[in-house]
């Protein structure tokens, strides 16, 4: 990159240039919290839990293979949203890649033995796990660079690797370890720390809510119905935050006659071990598993979220122990309800022009891509496509936990979410659809700080809410809630 | 300077070629190793051979890929083809075969072998100038990156400069000397260094699928070892 360009993206290049900073100071001035740990040492420690991983994982053979394979052909950087909006090679996959291999190169090969032997050895310093630390969390995990790499690096392992070594020693985003100590420690078992009662009263809130709306009293939330099929575990955050989308899971569900409860032990699909640390994982992925045993239910369903969505699907079969539970997201469920035909959507509602953000988690792999849009057809009349979308989608930029680390907004919205802000508006949509709890957080802060008036985010089950079509219900034309910004004030006025 | 060039071509050359192929070798039942390994650590035996699969193909023959970054990626095409092809079917190369141990092949049309020589030299130099040129490649290259392209142009050059005398404004021998060192250099050089990607690159893409299967109690035996299992998060 050229100096002009340096300069330009000065604050992050701050931050790593305090980072490199040879002083060693008590607290790091990385661009999020952490809490204050034993920082002595550092170098001797991260060795030590890289051992470990190397001894009990199977992360040797990926960091030998892709030390031999790594050409260093940039064309990561090309697909890497955050290093094109600030053209710092720090922010190049490869290049943060490079901060692992070139540990285990040094300290876990004969080569890298042999020549520290022989004199001329770098050595892990502080200042290399700073820059480390830093880098980690500039990355959204969103695996785009993953799918695009020539030689198969998966650069996104070696992010999750790096993060959890430095997880192991300290270093690790307060936002992130708080939530998980809630989880897994605290008195409430899920990261909002919502109380049972609290769970409870806001469903019945939300039944009454639904009979209002429908005029129909029947759309109940299961609270500990044993030996249902579906244990339900929405992104714990939509108890608070997201009504619609839970209301319209629960219409869904009571349409298309599913069995489905929502298990008071444990009501949280989120899962921060994803972006911080396998050990934690596992015992939240464990948690999962023992509230849908507890109820004797059979399979696990995640609400709209796609860090919940995956870190179930990819690792109930890893961490859940003998004839694990199946996963499936919601939008599976009511997409097959849509295509055998149990489900009644009213095409006529949604006028306005809609649009899709794939969570890079359910999408960057290929699960759940064309389903979504195939139910958003069945009922808006106006849907329009991102570039690129699906599979080579753009991250929302509060991918990989950043979107929980407040103190990263700035950069999140500013960085992070620059070429979805760009695709937001070329749009034009008004409704951004967005199956997921930190997508739809991150997209709500990127539509206010890039002032992307008149759009708004929902998520998909929030829109279907408004077009279901239950017997018995108050039909969906009749229930329209006129919105004043799109108010069609003639066509009101002659309808009376 | 004749035994120099037996030399070169002989024992040098067959030295070279067997710590590539055992050098090679290792790299490769190594990887397998690995992924076996995972496979049999893991309690999600569930793996998707066919996206795997689909992933190899889609990048061995990456045709879908071009659109991104196309001249760069043509070019580097262009020379992937070029640089396995001619030494491969080189008629000069066949018969040396020939006389040594016997075994032949079907060889390029001379002008087709000078059209892919300097295909492949030109090719090389655009993507040297265009790691130079472009700062994000400048910002994660290593010396090996400069090296190893800067390397691969002798003997191609000076291959194609022994072929063609009324061209080459260097005697015949040291001309051919430096084609076929250089060329020793870059074979014995495959397994220490990337061109180790020409064995590993169809295994390469299994990886991503296997490696997140990680082994069911990994975590917690880290944790045992060093000392933090049951500490409060």
């Amino acid at each position: 990159m050229d100096a002009s360009a340096e300069n330009e993206n000065e604050p992050m290049v701050e931050t790593a240039a305090v980072s490199h900073d040879a002083v060693v100071r008590p607290t790091r001035p990385y661009s999020f919290y952490i809490e204050p740990y034993d920082e002595t040492d550092r170098p001797r420690k991260f060795l030590d839990v890289m051992a470990a991983m190397l001894r009990h994982s199977t992360y040797d053979h990926w960091l030998d293979l892709y030390s031999k394979i790594s050409t260093k052909c940039s064309r990561c950087a090309e697909v890497c949203p955050i290093y094109d909006t600030t053209g710092d090679p720090h922010d190049i996959p490869c290049y943060r890649t490079e901060l692992i291999l070139k540990v285990y190169r040094r300290y876990f090969t004969v080569s890298g033995m042999l020549r520290a032997r022989l004199g001329h050895a770098w050595e892990l310093t502080d200042r290399h796990i700073d820059e480390m630390a830093e880098s980690i969390y500039h990355c959204t995990a969103c695996r785009r660079c993953t799918i695009e790499c020539p030689l198969g690096i998966d650069h996104a392992l070696m992010t999750h690797l790096m993060r959890h070594i430095l997880t192991e020693i300290g270093v690790v985003p307060k936002a992130l370890v708080v939530a998980v100590r809630e989880q897994l420690e605290g008195a409430t078992h899920n990261t909002s720390a919502i109380p049972v009662a609290a769970m409870v009263d806001t469903c019945e809130f939300l039944e009454e809510e639904l009979t209002e709306q429908l005029e129909y009293d029947k759309i109940k939330f299961p609270i500990d119905v044993e030996d249902a099929e579906y244990v339900f575990f929405p992104a714990v955050s939509d108890y608070l935050l997201e009504a619609d989308t839970l209301m319209g899971n629960a219409a869904v569900f009571h349409a298309t006659g599913c069995s489905w409860t929502i298990g008071s032990g444990n009501f949280d699909g989120i899962n921060y071990g994803l972006f911080v640390n396998d050990r934690y994982l596992r015992r939240i992925i464990q948690q999962l598993v023992t509230e849908v045993r507890r109820l004797g239910g059979a399979k696990i369903m995640i609400g709209e979220c796609g860090h919940a969505s995956r870190s179930a699907k990819d690792f109930v079969p890893v961490f859940g122990g003998p004839d694990p539970p199946e996963v499936v997201n919601c939008m599976e469920w009511t997409h097959r309800m849509l295509t055998e035909g149990r489900l009644q959507l009213n095409p006529d509602i949604i006028t306005d022009v809609v649009t899709y953000h794939d969570p890079c988690n359910i999408a960057r792999r290929g699960w759940i891509v064309d389903r979504p849009r195939e139910i958003l057809r069945a009922f808006c009349r106006n849907f329009v496509e991102m570039t690129p979308r699906g599979r080579y989608n753009y991250c929302c930029g509060g991918g990989g936990g950043t979107v929980s680390i407040d103190e990263m907004r700035e950069y999140r919205t500013g960085i992070g979410g620059k070429k979805k802000a760009d695709q937001i508006r070329a749009t034009g949509a008004r409704y951004l659809v967005a199956p997921c709890a930190n997508c739809k957080k991150q997209l709500r802060e990127i539509v206010e700080d890039h002032e992307l008036e008149g759009v708004e985010v929902v998520g998909l089950h929030d829109l279907i809410l408004k077009v279901i079509e239950i017997p018995g219900a108050k039909p969906a034309a009749d229930r329209t809630v006129v919105d004043p910004m799109t108010m069609d004030w003639k066509g009101a006025a002659e309808n009376g | 300077m004749a035994e120099w060039l037996a030399f070169a071509r002989g024992p040098l050359f067959r030295l070279s070629v067997a710590v590539m192929v055992l050098g090679l070798a290792r790299h490769l039942a190594v990887t397998v190793w690995g992924l076996i390994r995972a496979y049999r650590l893991s309690d999600d035996k569930n793996v998707s051979w066919r996206r795997a699969a689909h992933q190899t193909l889609d990048w061995l023959v990456p045709v879908r890929h071009l659109r991104e970054r196309w001249f760069y990626s043509l070019m580097s095409v262009i020379f992937h083809i070029g640089v396995i092809v001619t030494p491969v079917f080189l008629l000069a190369h066949i018969r040396l075969l020939q006389k040594s141990i016997g075994v032949a092949w079907w060889a390029l049309p001379m002008t087709a072998a000078d059209v892919l020589t300097l295909t492949t030299v030109v090719t090389l130099l655009l993507l040297i100038s265009g790691r130079v040129g472009s700062g994000a490649a400048r910002g994660i290259s290593r010396l090996q990156d400069y090296a190893i392209p800067g390397l691969i142009v002798v003997p191609f050059l000076s291959g194609f400069l022994a072929a063609h005398p009324g061209l080459n404004p260097f005697p015949y021998n040291p001309t051919m000397l430096v084609h076929i060192l250089s060329a020793d250099l870059c074979i014995v050089l495959v397994p220490f260094t990337k061109l180790a990607h020409m064995a590993l690159l169809p295994l390469s893409q299994l990886p991503s699928e296997l490696a997140w299967r990680f082994p069911p109690d990994y975590p917690e035996r880290v944790a045992r070892q060093i000392g933090t299992q049951g500490r409060a998060i």
